[in-house]
């Protein structure tokens, strides 16, 4: 068993804390991992620790799974890697691209396993588009159009392009592997959006933001979370809400979703890179692009037009 | 334009690859009655005159223009000659259902309104898309959305125009694809919102063939004065050949629209693969057709001439943002156009 300190109940503010609604439980089910410490809560029934410098020195855990508000974020995740312990960090990494960096490359040197918690690469469809795409499906990859609309809930004080923007471009890049060189952002009430280009005359395009609630859905939930992918030989339209069974009764409509959810499906590949001893399926230098990304995104909507991104300190490394 | 028969004549010049639509749709309607046909190529006239009930034919648009039968016209000819044969039509009190582009250019498009305006007769550009049964099924489910946010209209095919001697091709002939089919979409979504195009940010792709001096894949961001974004992708250059979808995706205040491909049409499995069976609603070019008709009967039109003008200038932007790579201001384009 995989033993995990759960560090942090904090998130992008407002009641917002992933560690308590998605990881924990996640963990608790996972047949791999066994939550043995908590920093900043005592009320889980395992050992409580007032900060994690403090629990990296008693505890056993292998894994920390980092849920510290964002300000204290990039800090703990490089404390954590440099006590040779993995990493699974809620997302956003960090705020800055300076901090994903610093996460990076202390888990370069670690050599441990550092996760950045974006879980919607691992929707079902999602995980069999991408292999499918690199498998030449539709040929050589020359668009991407994607939506990513999540219907109600809590809006994030940070904004819903730092909050659920890295989702969607983690997807993509996920998808099609090629870095992102220019960024042209447009806000339209809820809406964000963001117009890529990347190498090979690539280019991409995600709305994404946080819609008004509709009846069907749960606050909260996708109400559209879909990608085409046009290449040179074919078309892949993937609609990342399924896979999906839909209930109607006389008292509403529900979609019962079929398999494992995204979360799970992410510890799975977190437990595997760490009793491989193989880095994960995504790792910091994903996290890295995408808040460069986002980054150049408010500087695109500051500026009214398209902005390259930012030079890249870390080029040589990826 | 007094006449016996309390029909519209209707003159149809250019009996190229869209003209049948037309022709069908004025004999499909029985207050309108195809009088005449006027095309460059003598052969071409003629065989369209013949398929059409022996009508008259004739290569000299003046000529036919004088005939005291043709009460109205409709233009189908390439896209470049439509401002000397639209202003034509007007010299000549006849009003005009015109294939769209209005014209490959805001000055051109602005000598046709102006011209209308002068004679006093109806001139109609053929944004045929707001005559789907899909686009006025959106248009009213707009209603319950409240104010539009971001909309997503995406017309995606993988045909191509015949080969290289097609006139489409040619952006001297065609105005570029922006002008060509990107109008259409232009068009509905700023019907759609009701508002008013500000910005257009757009991105073109020769997909198909290297060698192409058009655009088959655009994708144009409409930013509208009231906030709202529309993001419009026009392919040609989708594969396989056969691909033929269409997407739309408004977002509004009170919730979400969502038309993906697979919603209207049968979905048919057969040995050449999997492909759609679209339904047999309505008939767009009768319903284009019919508008037409009210207006000439003095009813409001469903297209204005300022829509066909709005529409070229925000085709020009387009593939002015293509070539520049920046967002391009419509006002811009209609500023340097002159009034």
């Amino acid at each position: 068993m995989t033993r995990v300190l759960l560090a942090g109940f904090g998130g992008l503010g407002g009641g917002q804390d992933h560690q308590r609604a998605m990881y924990l439980p996640a963990f608790q089910a996972h047949p791999g991992f066994t939550v043995v410490g908590a920093v900043g809560a005592d009320d889980l029934g395992v050992p409580s620790y007032p900060d994690l410098a403090t629990a990296l020195a008693d505890d056993p855990a292998e894994v920390v799974s980092v849920c510290l508000p964002p300000d204290q974020r990039a800090t703990a995740i490089v404390t954590a890697l440099r006590a040779g312990r993995h990493v699974l960090a809620d997302k956003p990494l960090a705020l800055t691209a300076e901090e994903a960096a610093a996460a990076a490359a202390a888990a370069a040197e670690s050599g441990t396993v550092c996760m950045p918690a974006h879980h919607q690469r691992f929707a079902p469809a999602v995980r069999s588009a991408r292999a499918a795409v690199a498998a030449g499906r539709v040929g050589l990859p020359w668009n991407v159009q994607a939506d990513f609309l999540v219907a109600g809930g809590d809006p994030c004080p940070l904004g819903e392009l730092t909050n659920l923007g890295l989702y969607p471009i983690d997807v993509v890049a996920a998808l099609v592997g090629q870095p992102v060189r220019r960024v042209h952002a447009r806000a339209s009430g809820d809406v964000t959006l963001l117009l890529l280009d990347h190498d090979r005359g690539l280019t991409s395009t995600i709305s994404v933001g946080r819609i008004s609630g509709t009846a069907d859905l749960r606050p909260g939930g996708l109400a559209v979370h879909r990608y085409r992918i046009s290449g040179s030989n074919g078309v892949m339209n993937v609609d990342a809400t399924k896979p999906g069974a839909t209930l109607r009764t006389s008292t509403g409509v529900r979609s019962a979703w079929t398999g494992p959810d995204t979360v799970a499906l992410m510890l799975t590949e977190l437990h595997a890179a760490i009793t491989g001893g193989r880095p994960a399926e995504v790792g910091p230098a994903d996290a890295l692009a995408a808040i460069r990304v986002v980054e150049a995104a408010r500087r695109s909507l500051e500026a009214g037009r398209p902005v390259p991104l930012s030079p890249d300190s870390q080029e040589g490394r990826q | 334009m007094e006449h016996h028969s309390a029909s519209v004549g209707v003159l149809v010049v250019g009996v190229g690859f869209i003209a049948e639509q037309h022709t069908a749709a004025i004999h499909a309607d029985p207050r309108a009655r195809l009088v005449g046909i006027v095309d460059l190529d003598a052969g071409r006239a003629a065989a369209a005159a013949r398929a059409n009930g022996g009508v008259p034919w004739s290569t000299d648009l003046a000529e036919a223009l004088a005939r005291p039968e043709v009460d109205a016209v409709v233009v189908c000819t390439p896209n470049h000659t439509h401002a000397p044969i639209a202003v034509a039509v007007a010299e000549a009190g006849r009003h005009l259902l015109i294939e769209k582009p209005l014209a490959t250019d805001v000055a051109g498009a602005r000598r046709i309104a102006a011209a209308f305006a002068d004679a006093g007769r109806v001139l109609m550009p053929a944004h045929t898309h707001r005559c789907y049964d899909y686009a006025r099924a959106v248009k009213e489910g707009l209603g319950d959305l409240g104010r539009p946010e971001f909309l997503r209209l995406a017309i995606l095919g993988g045909w191509i125009w015949p080969d290289w001697r097609a006139w489409v091709l040619d952006p001297a002939r065609s105005g570029g694809h922006a002008l060509h089919n990107g109008v259409h979409l232009l068009d509905l979504v700023t019907w759609w919102t009701g508002d008013r195009p500000e910005t257009v940010y757009a991105r073109g792709r020769k997909q198909t063939a290297a060698e192409l001096d058009i655009y088959d894949y655009l994708e144009m961001t409409v930013g509208f004065a009231g906030g709202a974004t529309a993001l419009c992708e026009m392919s040609r250059g989708h594969r396989p050949a056969t691909y033929a979808a269409r997407d739309v995706l408004v977002v509004g205040e009170h919730g979400v629209l969502t038309l993906p491909w697979d919603a209207e049409a049968s979905i048919v499995t057969d040995e050449s693969g999997t492909g759609l069976l679209p339904p047999a609603g309505a008939n767009g070019f009768a319903v284009q057709l019919g508008a037409w008709l009210d207006a000439i009967g003095g009813a409001e039109p469903l297209m204005t001439p300022g829509d066909g003008v709005l529409a070229v200038a925000m085709g020009v932007a387009a593939e002015r943002s293509i070539a520049t790579g920046e967002p391009v201001r419509v006002d811009d384009v209609l500023t340097e156009a002159g009034v």
